[in-house]
C-alpha cells in the first residue's frame, strides 16, 4: 500500500513524504524537498555577476568577467552534485536491517546499510541546532558485545529536517516494526 | 569561626575607602599625563613617563576588545555545542553510572535520569491511546 501526504521542514518549506508498505514488516519512508526553483538560482546569478561587473569597472580587467561565469557554471553544478538532496528514504526491514538512501540532484545517490543487530532503538531527539531546538530522528546503535550501552547516533532525514507531526508517524511506524523485531528475536 | 556574611564591618569599609582614594589618584594622575605638555612636565624634573600616544591608544584598544568579546563569546557558544550525531545529547557519565533504587509501593520513585526510549514511548505512543478516546 502506498500514500503521499505533504508536510513542512523546520524552516517552513514544503515536504512530502511518500509511505509504502512492502509487507506487514518491511516499510519504505521518502522524504521528498522541493527542487531547486528558478528564482533563487536567477537571484544568486544575478548577485555574483553584479559584484563581478562591480569589480571589474573598479579594475578594468575582463578576467573577472569570465571567471564570474565560470564560478557560476561549476558552483551550479557542485551544488547540485554535492549539497542538493532532492530526496532521502528510509527502509526498514524487519530482521535484516535498515538502510537510508539520499538522492542528489544530479542523480547522485549514496546509501548507508545498517544491521539489524546493531539496532537499539529508533527515537525522536531534541537537539540545539544553529539558533534553535529542533525535534529529529535518530537511531541508536548498539554495540553486540554490550547490549545496554549506546554506541553512536545516528540521526536520518539530516537534509529534509522534518517537523515534529511527520516525525510522530515515521516514529510510530517504525517503533511497530521493532516491536515486532524484538517480540520475534527473543523467542528462538 | 566568624561566618561568611555580607554585613558592612569596619575593615570593609577601610578597604572600600583606600580603594576609591587609590582610584581617584590613579585617574587624576592619568589626566595630568595625557593633557600637561611635555615640556613642563621635564621642566617639573618628571622625564620617564610612557609616550603620550598610549593615553589614547588604550582606551582603544579596551573598546575594540569588548566588542570582539561579544563576537568571541558567540562563536565559542556555538562551537561548544554537540553536533546533532553526539553521544551527548542523549546520556553522559553520570546517568550511565548511576545506582538503580529498588521501587517501593506507595512512595515517591527515586530521582532518576529516565532512558530516553522510555521518554519517546510516554510522549509519542501513550498519546495515541489519549487521541483514541
Amino acid at each position: 500500500m502506498e500514500d503521499e501526504k505533504s508536510y513542512s521542514d523546520i524552516c517552513g518549506g514544503r515536504l512530502a513524504l511518500r509511505r509504502r508498505y512492502y509487507s506487514p514488516y518491511c516499510r519504505e519512508f521518502g522524504l521528498s524537498s522541493a527542487r531547486l526553483s528558478l528564482r533563487s538560482l536567477t537571484a544568486v546569478t544575478c548577485a555574483v555577476w553584479l559584484a563581478a561587473y562591480g569589480l571589474f569597472t573598479l579594475c578594468e580587467n575582463s578576467m573577472i568577467l569570465s571567471a564570474a561565469i565560470f564560478i557560476t557554471i561549476i558552483g551550479l553544478l557542485g551544488y547540485l552534485h554535492f549539497v542538493k538532496i532532492d530526496q532521502e528514504t528510509l527502509l526498514i526491514i524487519d530482521s535484516l536491517g535498515i538502510q537510508m538512501t539520499s538522492s542528489y540532484a544530479s542523480g547522485k545517490e549514496s546509501t548507508t546499510f545498517i544491521e539489524m543487530d546493531k539496532v537499539k532503538d529508533i527515537i525522536i531527539n531534541e537537539a540545539i541546532y544553529m539558533q534553535k531546538v529542533i525535534y529529529y530522528l535518530c537511531i541508536l546503535l548498539k554495540d553486540p558485545a554490550k547490549p545496554q550501552e549506546i554506541s553512536q547516533v545516528v540521526p536520518v532525514f539530516q537534509s529534509a529536517k522534518p517537523r515534529l507531526d511527520c516525525l510522530i508517524e515515521v516514529y510510530r511506524s517504525c517503533q511497530e516494526i521493532l516491536a515486532h523485531q524484538k517480540a520475534t528475536s527473543t523467542s528462538p | 569561626m566568624v561566618e561568611n556574611s555580607p554585613s558592612p564591618l569596619p575593615e570593609r569599609a577601610i578597604y572600600g575607602f583606600v580603594l576609591f582614594l587609590s582610584s581617584q589618584f590613579g585617574f587624576i594622575l592619568y589626566i595630568v599625563w595625557a593633557f600637561i605638555p611635555e615640556s613642563w612636565l621635564n621642566s617639573l624634573g618628571l622625564t620617564y613617563w610612557p609616550q603620550k600616544y598610549w593615553a589614547v591608544a588604550l582606551p582603544v584598544y579596551l573598546l575594540i576588545a569588548i566588542v570582539i568579546g561579544y563576537v568571541l563569546l558567540f562563536g565559542i557558544n556555538m562551537m561548544s555545542t554537540s553536533p546533532l550525531d553526539s553521544i551527548h545529547t542523549i546520556t553522559d557519565n553520570y546517568a550511565k553510572n548511576q545506582q538503580w533504587k529498588n521501587y517501593q509501593e506507595d512512595a515517591i520513585p527515586a530521582l532518576r535520569d529516565v532512558p530516553i526510549s522510555e521518554v519517546n514511548k510516554m510522549f509519542f505512543l501513550g498519546a495515541q491511546d489519549l487521541n483514541t478516546q
